[in-house]
């Protein structure tokens, strides 16, 4: 019997044999992914349905439109394919009694995977379908938003097929990411672990990201000689790019260069563990909150330009006038979307961290560490590196255009408010989320014998 | 000697099943004690419940400190907590350490936890570490040590804040025999040269045989207790007696 159809059997008995116990602890595990698929799939048919009245536009304008729309997606799918993954190691860790007895009892690593997968996927259909129902209930209001002047209107709501073909994606994006989320776990005979790999972040990264942005900010100040309007957009399109690059590149390395100096100004037991924690995967933390480093920097960059340009005043045309503002509108939507994103894969990932650490969170609480500390630690693990990537975002942002930045922050304050709003309402989300993520602890003290082996 | 810890009648049932049946059980300062029994019989129920880590559903579990004796039973569980930190050590069977951290910070974080700062908790995790044979290994991630090296990290975490009381829960289960003998000498012997209680449980018999004394449970009964006269305890003194001088600064540190 092949491992997939071995696993088509099993998924469903082992679910229908956990029935009397899913209430008591399946649905509050399942929760959080499906809470995170959920949101995701609403977000997606936000976008979607905000988008689509560009293209039912077919002047010399809607391409623009068209263009910055799939760009706002591309800015999302990021911390999507993030969160995806970081659902299916959930799905895994919740699991793991079964998984390992499983390997106990001869299934190939194969089928285990194939099992988590389908577990995975058929968790992110729930999600996906409670997100649709979000939309359905967000789409009235999604109708006002104004685009070229207009509000959307009817133009909010995607037809059936649409709806059906996004929850079809998020399956698939969900079933993909699982697989290639669990390469980073171990199913043993034994239990299942976390795979840890030496984690480095090169000095070289920061080198090669600085080069980058040097040539960045060359190209950029030689922006009024390129001339051709068509060749000054191309040139800003490709900084934009370089600058994204940079921040990838630099992410991990800054994170760890930071986590290195708070190691050595901790003073208290949770700056301790949370510099170490940083330190223990700079990639993996910035895998959680690198998405907000790219929305941060257009949220900023788009914004202060957007701005600028809103000020041309005379010789602007209304057409333009409008693009400027709605790309305003679209950048703060598309931050926001991200900022949900890496809430809930913040949420998420922490959840899994807690079950993969459980025995030895018990094993803490026994030796008197409080539990107050032990989130404290996991919140500060969190929100430390997503402080510093939001704010070197957004102030590399903010020098890359700072010529322009001085003038908006005199002539347009708002853009400023509004651009801080939805900064802090996204860190307000991403707190709460892990929060929700590390609530989990309380939860796994309260059954040690789950987690800690104890002969009665 | 001086009862350090002593239960009364102590009682606790799972579904299904009794894991203490109106146990009585007093330890005394100083003495290393193993509670070995078969699977089931209670034993690390006995343990988590002197060491306030399960709550009996009657009895009554008292510890004399040097200002007054404490109910254990009638502690909150922050009160409890703050007791596992500042009067217990524990050593697991798997370490239960912190993976992230170096060994000198797994150790000075108990030390941490109770307010020490940071740069004498890590002089004296140091210190700790040199005496048990890991001098020069301090700074290195627990996947960087063998399995007896990481339950020495344990053993200095359990006592470095200066538990009067260490509860090992099958210590050397995890490691082979050679290791396992090592690791026990490093307990006894650091438990023994700071006049500290040791409660060990144990399916081993070698572990048994090495403590001072021996107690069986079954059924959720003591069904034997050598006392402190087990044939058994000359062992454990010979080792404290061998114990070389304490080569640092603090008192309680030792050389193996």
């Amino acid at each position: 019997m092949s491992s997939l159809s071995m696993a088509l059997r099993l998924t469903p008995y082992l679910a229908r044999s956990s029935g009397s116990s899913l209430r008591e602890t399946g649905l509050r595990d399942a929760g959080l992914p499906v809470l995170a698929f959920g949101t995701v799939t609403a977000l997606l048919l936000t976008v979607a349905g905000g988008s689509q009245v560009f293209w039912s536009w077919s002047d010399d304008i809607a391409g623009t439109y068209q263009a910055l729309a799939v760009v706002a997606m591309v800015l999302l799918i990021i911390p999507l394919l993030t969160l995806g993954a970081s659902a299916a190691r959930l799905a895994a860790r919740r699991r793991d009694d079964r998984l390992a007895s499983l390997r106990l009892l001869g299934a190939n690593s194969a089928t285990v995977v194939w099992m988590t997968v389908i577990e995975s996927t058929v968790l992110a259909a729930v999600g996906a379908v409670a997100g649709a129902g979000l939309y359905a209930c967000m789409a009235p209001f999604l109708g006002l938003i104004q685009f070229r002047g207009q509000a959307i209107g009817s133009h909010a709501w995607l037809s059936v097929p649409s709806i059906l073909g996004c929850i079809l994606a998020v399956c698939v994006l969900a079933a993909a990411s699982a697989a290639l989320g669990l390469r980073k776990v171990v199913v043993t005979p034994l239990g299942v672990r976390t795979r840890q790999t030496a984690d480095g972040a090169h000095w070289v990264r920061g080198l090669i990201a600085a080069v980058v942005v040097v040539i960045g900010v060359v190209a950029m100040g030689m922006l009024s000689s390129f001339g051709a309007f068509i060749v000054i957009i191309a040139v800003m399109g490709g900084c934009f790019g370089l600058a994204l690059l940079a921040l990838n590149l630099m992410g991990p390395w800054i994170l760890r260069l930071r986590a290195s100096s708070q190691l050595k100004r901790a003073k208290r037991p949770e700056q301790l563990l949370a510099a170490r924690t940083v330190l223990e995967s700079p990639k993996e933390s910035w895998r959680q909150v690198g998405g907000v480093a790219m929305t941060s920097f257009v949220g900023v960059f788009v914004g202060v330009g957007m701005a600028v340009a809103d000020t041309m005043g005379p010789g602007a045309t209304d057409e333009t006038a409008l693009l400027v503002r709605d790309i305003n509108t679209g950048v703060m939507i598309t931050l926001l979307g991200s900022f949900l994103m890496v809430a809930c894969s913040a949420g998420v990932n922490q959840a899994a961290a807690v079950l993969d650490r459980a025995s030895t969170l018990v094993a803490l609480d026994r030796v008197g560490m409080p539990l107050k500390l032990m989130v404290a630690a996991r919140v500060k693990a969190v929100m430390s590196p997503l402080f510093l990537v939001a704010g070197i975002s957004a102030a590399a942002a903010a020098v890359l255009v700072l010529p322009l930045t001085g003038t908006v922050l005199l002539t347009q304050p708002v853009v400023f408010l509004t651009i801080g709003g939805v900064f802090a309402a996204g860190f307000l989300l991403v707190r709460l989320a892990v929060a929700a993520g590390t609530a989990q602890i309380g939860q796994v003290l309260a059954r040690p014998e789950r987690y800690a082996s104890m002969d009665s | 000697m001086n009862a350090i810890l002593h239960a009364q009648q102590l009682t606790k049932h799972y579904p299904g099943s009794i894991a203490l049946d109106h146990v009585d059980f007093t330890a005394n300062a100083g003495e290393s004690i193993a509670i070995i029994g078969p699977s089931g019989s209670g034993k690390t129920t006995l343990l988590h419940c002197l060491a306030g880590i399960l709550r009996p559903d009657a009895g009554a579990i008292t510890l004399n400190t040097p200002s007054a004796p404490l109910r254990l039973d009638t502690l909150g569980d922050a009160a409890l907590s703050r007791l596992r930190r500042e009067e217990f050590g524990f050593v697991f069977q798997q370490g239960m350490l912190l993976p992230e951290l170096t060994a000198v910070e797994n150790v000075a974080l108990a030390l941490m936890l109770n307010g020490t700062d940071r740069g004498t908790s890590e002089s004296r995790a140091a210190e700790w570490l040199g005496a048990l044979g890991l001098a020069g290994m301090e700074q290195r991630r627990l996947g960087e040590l063998s399995g007896g090296q990481v339950q020495r990290v344990a053993i200095a975490r359990a006592q470095v804040t200066g538990a009067r009381v260490v509860f090992a829960d099958e210590p050397t289960g995890a490691l082979d025999s050679a290791t396992s003998n090592e690791v026990l000498d490093v307990l006894l012997r650091s438990v023994a040269a700071n006049s500290r209680t040791l409660l060990v449980v144990t399916h081993d018999p070698n572990v048994a045989a090495r403590c001072q004394r021996v107690v069986e449970l079954r059924d959720g009964r003591i069904v034997s207790d050598s006392g402190s006269s087990s044939p058994a305890s000359g062992q454990a003194d010979r080792l404290a007696q061998a114990a070389p001088a304490a080569p640092t600064s603090f008192k309680g540190a030792f050389n193996v």
